[in-house]
């Protein structure tokens, strides 16, 4: 195999991939642009009215917004330490998944911090968390935290996409625009895949993909501790933090399953993002519901047995005024996809992508019924209250803002797969190098 | 008149506990459906005095579980000795159905030649309820307690004896006593054992708690014995540890400062990951450089 004949092929395929423009594409980024700017209204309202127009409350001071920080953290910690976990396969299968995973590790933590700020009723005061931290709260742990992630979750970013930014750089076309070009030239930072120059960036990578896998369970452990340190029934729990983790990856694996599919349809990359993949992703999701089935259940089973009234308020409200939000979370989003995951023959492309949605809906719900029920279940007994100060109800600033959030992902996550294959060309030329290898009997050193 | 005055308030009150306590059954309710329970014991106590009491209950013939005091009910206390009856006193049961008669240790009863007081405790009847009485013979028992430190051993020593009627002690044998110790709403059982040549002895354990001075109550207790009833004896040594209460937590979520070992092992890893960082980037650089040179002898 010629390895430059082979560079261009693929730059070709996938730049004119790259540059190509649909109508589709346009209305997708079109319609998303407007759901962003709606979102961007309702957060105009919301900082010159304040928190009134939304349905949080004196009891109920965290809504939506707080589902969506921990829903995306979740995925972005999920996707940080699967896509350091891949970094150590040398299988060539990885190559196909890992970007998106990459890709989503880095928007869902730009995304899910902003819906934090969404929940500070003073952002005029913003600056004083820095101004006047409290060492031992795990709000300004959370935040040295996410912000260390987020740092590191980059230069992994970016570290993985060298390769590809100089294989762009030295055989993009003249089609190609000198802005695009120079870009590329400027990101490639002079590297030239030599031997020594592979050593070194194949080493750090390694370094910052143990560092994101540990930084991932920290910081996601740290965000779990800003609800069990307290007492509140449904919260205070000791298995919190791992509970947390598993549910992340859960919904994490769920997402990638998703944008693979979406990838896979609307790009034409069925031969990269093959059948293979989604089963493999399948079964991940299956241990993962499995494990998040099982945490559930030993949560709300301990709390169900405990003598605490608080507890037994709350899951009387969680059956009661919650019952289908409970069902669907709790039930529908393990039960179904381990039931379609667990049988062979309904594991095809359409069902697993299926399964991943309803655990994903599933798991946002579950976010749902662990922030504002026990908000809605104080130790004391509110009294002489309006009913709306004791009962959330997320109001239409709230449903826009989220789905501003939502569409910036996807938004941001189209523009970066303008400007860069969401298939690794470097990887692609490794396996494909591995199998030409593998013909040959040679030992192919990988890496 | 006064008479029938007297049990139809008694009656009345009788209906009053009934209704009060079981106001859906009121209507049916009457004394002929219970059964009287008129129990009769005494108590040596502490100091010595003699306490006569009596517990005066109705229980539901149909169902065991209701029970119901008879309250206002007036209980007569004799001393009996062959045919002559000597009234001691008479006191009105409670709204908890006790009537109780307390005698100091001074006070003399009428006993037989063995020593033994005969004790009657009765109850004269009303149209409603019949006429109750019960029966008692205890001997006057002394019960001593001596609370002794002897090479560094606390000692709880009993001794048991009667009197004759030329006022010689009779050390008691195989009479069972209890040894205590008073705590916040019941007495805590240290040891159970028998008096035997009139004495009892037994090693105080250590870290019994006591109050805020370390003053513990300890008790030997004679339970309803065949020939002595109840004997209590009780007294009052520094012999308690002081459970101090558990002082706050210096460090929490909300004081004003984290612990050390906080600030040392959150800034030792964030400083580990941060080095990482710096370690990457100074790669970076060097990756950069590697290739600036490379560019060079390209061109």
């Amino acid at each position: 195999m010629n390895v430059d004949i082979r560079k261009r092929e693929l730059v070709h395929e996938f730049l004119s991939s790259l540059r190509k423009t649909s109508s589709l594409s346009t209305i997708w980024i079109g319609v998303l642009i407007a759901i962003i700017l709606v979102g961007l209204t309702a957060f105009v309202l919301q900082f010159l009215k304040g928190h009134e127009i939304t349905g949080m409350r004196d009891n109920v001071v965290w809504g939506i917004y707080i589902i969506n920080f921990i829903f995306f953290v979740g995925i972005s910690y999920s996707g940080a330490f699967i896509s350091g976990i891949l970094h150590f396969f040398n299988n060539p299968w990885k190559n196909s998944v890992s970007r998106i995973v990459e890709i989503m590790t880095v928007l869902s933590l730009v995304v899910g911090p902003i819906f934090i700020l969404l929940c500070i009723g003073r952002l005029d005061r913003l600056h004083y968390l820095f101004l006047y931290p409290r060492i031992q709260s795990p709000i300004t742990w959370d935040i040295i935290a996410i912000m260390t992630d987020l740092f590191g979750c980059f230069i992994y970013l970016y570290l993985t996409f060298i390769p590809d930014f100089a294989i762009l750089r030295d055989h993009s076309d003249e089609q190609t625009p000198k802005w695009r070009k120079k870009i590329y030239k400027f990101l490639a930072i002079n590297y030239h895949d030599t031997p020594s120059q592979h050593k070194r960036l194949h080493k750090i990578i390694g370094i910052m993909s143990t560092m994101i896998i540990a930084m991932a369970i920290v910081a996601y452990t740290v965000l779990a501790w800003i609800f069990s340190l307290t007492l509140q029934p449904g919260w205070n729990s000791t298995i919190f933090a791992p509970y947390f983790i598993i549910a992340g990856l859960y919904s994490g694996v769920g997402v990638i399953i998703i944008s693979m599919y979406l990838i896979r349809k609307y790009l034409k990359l069925e031969q990269y993002i093959r059948k293979i993949h989604f089963i493999g992703a399948g079964i991940v999701l299956l241990i993962l519901s499995l494990l998040f089935g099982y945490f559930t259940f030993a949560e709300y089973f301990s709390r169900w047995f405990s003598h605490s009234s608080g507890n037994h308020l709350l899951l009387e409200t969680l059956f009661t005024k919650y019952f289908w939000e409970f069902i669907l979370a709790n039930y529908m989003g393990v039960l179904i996809p381990i039931f379609i995951l667990s049988i062979k023959k309904l594991r095809t492309i359409k069902l697993i992508t299926i399964s991943a949605v309803i655990a994903v809906a599933g798991l946002w719900l579950n976010r749902y019924l662990i922030v504002i029920p026990t908000l809605e279940t104080p130790f004391l007994p509110i009294q002489d209250t309006r009913e709306e100060f004791i009962h959330y109800t997320a109001t239409w600033v709230e449903w826009s803002l989220s789905l501003a959030g939502i569409a910036a992902f996807f938004l941001f996550f189209t523009l970066i797969m303008k400007f860069i294959p969401i298939i690794p060309i470097s990887g692609i030329i490794k396996g494909e190098k591995m199998i030409e290898n593998k013909k040959k009997g040679k030992k192919t050193i990988f890496e | 008149m006064k008479s029938y005055l007297y049990k139809c308030a008694l009656i009345t009150s009788f209906i009053a506990v009934l209704s009060l306590v079981n106001t859906s059954i009121a209507q049916e309710t009457d004394a002929s459906d219970y059964r009287m329970l008129f129990k009769f014991h005494t108590v040596k106590q502490s100091d010595n005095s003699r306490l006569l009491e009596v517990s005066f209950i109705g229980m539901n013939k149909k169902n065991k579980k209701d029970k119901l005091p008879v309250y206002d009910a007036e209980i007569k206390f004799f001393n009996r000795l062959d045919e002559q009856e000597v009234l001691l006193g008479a006191s009105k049961t409670s709204k908890e159905g006790i009537a109780q008669l307390s005698f100091k240790e001074d006070h003399s009863f009428i006993t037989d030649t063995d020593g033994t007081i005969n004790f009657i405790a009765r109850f004269e009847g009303t149209d409603g309820i019949d006429e109750q009485e019960e029966e008692l013979r205890v001997k006057d028992l002394h019960l001593e307690l001596n609370l002794k430190e002897v090479d560094s051993t606390r000692l709880v020593q009993v001794y048991a004896f009667t009197k004759d009627s030329l006022g010689n002690k009779n050390p008691v044998s195989e009479t069972d006593v209890v040894i205590s110790v008073g705590s916040m709403l019941a007495k805590m059982k240290l040891e159970e054992s028998t008096i035997e040549d009139g004495t009892f002895e037994f090693e105080f354990p250590e870290g019994i708690p006591g109050d805020v001075d370390g003053n513990v109550s300890i008790y030997s207790i004679i339970e309803d014995h065949d020939d002595f009833g109840n004997v209590t004896k009780m007294k009052t040594i520094n012999w308690g540890i002081l459970n101090k209460q558990p002082k706050e937590h210096a460090n929490m979520l909300w004081t004003h400062a984290a612990p050390l070992w906080m600030y040392i092992v959150l800034t030792i890893m964030l400083v580990g990951v941060w080095v990482n960082y710096v370690y990457t980037i100074f790669h970076l650089i060097k990756l950069k450089k590697e290739g600036d040179i490379i560019n060079l002898e390209t061109r």
